[in-house]
């Protein structure tokens, strides 16, 4: 375990300091992505939902970052044969793969508190003060309940094509489909299952519950992210597929 | 020697494979499997080179992913430096370095911090991080270059950063290379090949694939053929070379132009000598010994009627075609 997290933290200075280098780029996303949103509260929504379409926004931020940019470095070091390389490793994959997420981590946060930003100065959203430290915790289980989309398409995709297109494909499920810039009860009863069965449902529901102070939303968006989280991580740390079987 | 430690005295068994053995199983309607390779045994010892040579599709790369751990043999067990890969994959890793074909190293990181962080990761104590970087970098010939980003390294420089990856590890013992020098310029695949003999020097036991004939012929103390997913030949390069019942071949070229006693003198050698190639301008015969006196004369005797040729003593080229593609091998 000690060594799983030291591994880790030098894996994760490694692809940071490796992200750091192409800083410009992520930079005009973090600041562009938020900003993109400003469409759907200024022309589009009306103003008792503008709180979701943040939460929405958030939501995009990170957990659909976090999907495609796992997946997608993966198939890049699978391009490159640096997959390989970190397979004949001594390290258990959660090092790999937790050192790729995290190191995007701070930049989706960034744009999440931009998105919140905008939403308060310039479309009256309320946030309480006192809700914003635990708004950080729920973006950190949403982040790690959406771990193991992102490893699994990554590590069974055969072609870093295939990954790359896959991973468009969730993104827009994720963006369309799950109730993330809608509520819930705006979908009909059968798709209703279906959303709940997605993570993503699950931190809108949490993000949405803590800003409007509602606490068995919470409790409940809680208790199942971090059963998704948790589930992640075995399914990361058991390395399916990480060896071909 | 400061960038590799702890190297296992020369002749200790550093990988041993036994029965190795996998099948892939076809999905779809049809089904059925593939066996991609079969029943294979290996012992490469600690500073030993053993080239594994075979055509495309043999399975070579399959027996190094299974070796590296990256893919599961169906039967059969390997031990890395008497770690089992299979059942302790972590604890064998640590004693393994793998250079896969055709990889790059991390394009946007200098050479310096990819060879201290992989390092690091692969369990060099802290304390001597810093004095083992510097020792593999000047060791593989790096230390002028360990600043500079690698997509900004040529193709040789940066083979040599992913061979200072592989070196940068706490206790190495084996050192898998696939296909280490496709795509070098000659130059800098002569810089691969004496790292190459450097390493296995320090104690380190080496399995590389090939398609260089002569970069095994250099640089492997032992030769292994593998074709159809099985060894067929293992040996020193000699002894495979000793297979082939010749030793040696006199070369002919210009056949369709020579003078009528020097066609008289071909055809008396075609009398005593197999032919093995006959073109209209080039025969090829097999010798027996390329250097004793009467081949010599021979050559001497044709030299002097105004015929070009030569005599050469077989190579593993000859040997390695024999087994695995007999009608090229021109046998």
């Amino acid at each position: 375990m000690t060594s799983t997290l030291r591994q880790t933290g030098i894996a994760l200075q490694m692809v940071f300091r490796t992200t750091m280098r192409e800083i410009g780029l992520i930079l005009a996303f973090v600041v562009l992505f938020p900003l993109a949103f400003l469409f759907f509260l200024g022309a589009i929504v009306q103003p008792g939902l503008r709180t979701q379409v943040v939460v929405g926004a958030v939501m995009m931020e990170t957990a659909l970052l976090n999907v495609n940019v796992l997946a997608q470095s993966m198939g890049a070091d699978k391009e490159s044969k640096q997959y390989d390389l970190w397979v004949s490793l001594p390290v258990s994959p959660i090092v790999y793969v937790t050192a790729l997420a995290v190191s995007l981590l701070p930049f989706s946060l960034l744009s999440a508190v931009l998105t919140i930003g905008v939403g308060v100065l310039a479309f009256g959203v309320t946030i309480p003060l006192a809700v914003v430290p635990v708004l950080f915790l729920g973006f950190l289980l949403v982040w790690a309940s959406t771990l193991g989309i992102g490893f699994a398409i990554g590590v069974f995709g055969r072609t870093p094509r295939q990954i790359n297109q896959v991973a468009q494909f969730v993104g827009i499920v994720m963006t369309f489909f799950a109730p993330v810039f809608y509520p819930v009860s705006f979908l009909p009863l059968p798709l209703r299952a279906i959303a709940y069965a997605w993570p993503i449902t699950w931190g809108t529901v949490l993000l949405t519950g803590l800003l409007s102070s509602n606490a068995t939303s919470v409790l409940e968006a809680t208790v199942v992210l971090t059963a998704f989280a948790v589930a992640s991580l075995v399914f990361i740390g058991r390395g399916i597929r990480w060896r071909e079987v | 020697m400061v960038g590799l430690v702890s190297p296992l005295p020369h002749g200790t068994p550093v990988l041993e494979a036994r029965g190795v053995r996998r099948v892939f199983a076809h999905r779809g309607p049809v089904g059925g499997e593939t066996v991609a390779n079969d029943n294979l045994d290996l012992t490469v010892h600690a500073g030993e080179v053993v080239a594994l040579l075979g055509p495309n599709g043999a399975g070579k790369s399959t027996f190094l992913r299974q070796v590296a751990g990256q893919l599961l043999p169906s039967a059969g067990t390997i031990r890395v430096a008497g770690v089992d890969i299979v059942a302790h994959p972590v604890e064998a890793k640590q004693f393994l370095s793998v250079i896969p074909q055709e990889c790059e190293p991390i394009r946007e990181l200098t050479a310096a911090e990819q060879v201290r962080y992989f390092g690091a990761i692969k369990g060099i104590p802290r304390a001597e991080l810093e004095s083992r970087v510097e020792g593999i970098l000047h060791d593989v010939g790096l230390w002028d270059q360990k600043d500079k980003i690698v997509r900004e390294l040529s193709g040789g420089f940066k083979r040599r950063v992913l061979i200072a990856i592989a070196m940068a590890a706490g206790s190495p013992r084996l050192l898998l290379l696939d296909e280490p020098t496709t795509g070098l310029d000659p130059e800098a695949r002569r810089q691969v090949w004496q790292l190459i003999r450097d390493l296995r020097r320090r104690g380190l036991g080496i399995l590389l694939t090939t398609h260089y004939i002569e970069e095994a012929e250099l640089l492997a103390d032992r030769v292994v053929v593998i074709s159809g997913g099985r060894f067929i030949v293992q040996g020193t390069v000699d002894e495979i070379r000793g297979r082939l019942p010749y030793r040696g071949r006199l070369i002919v070229l210009g056949a369709d132009r020579l003078r009528p006693e020097a066609a008289e003198e071909l055809k008396a050698l075609e009398r005593r000598w197999t032919v093995s190639l006959r073109e209209p301008a080039t025969v090829w015969f097999e010798v027996s010994d390329p250097f004793n006196p009467e081949t010599v004369g021979v050559l001497a005797r044709l030299t002097s009627l105004g015929v070009m040729a030569s005599l050469r003593p077989v190579s593993l080229e000859d040997a390695y075609l024999s087994v695995v593609a007999p009608s090229e091998a021109l046998a």
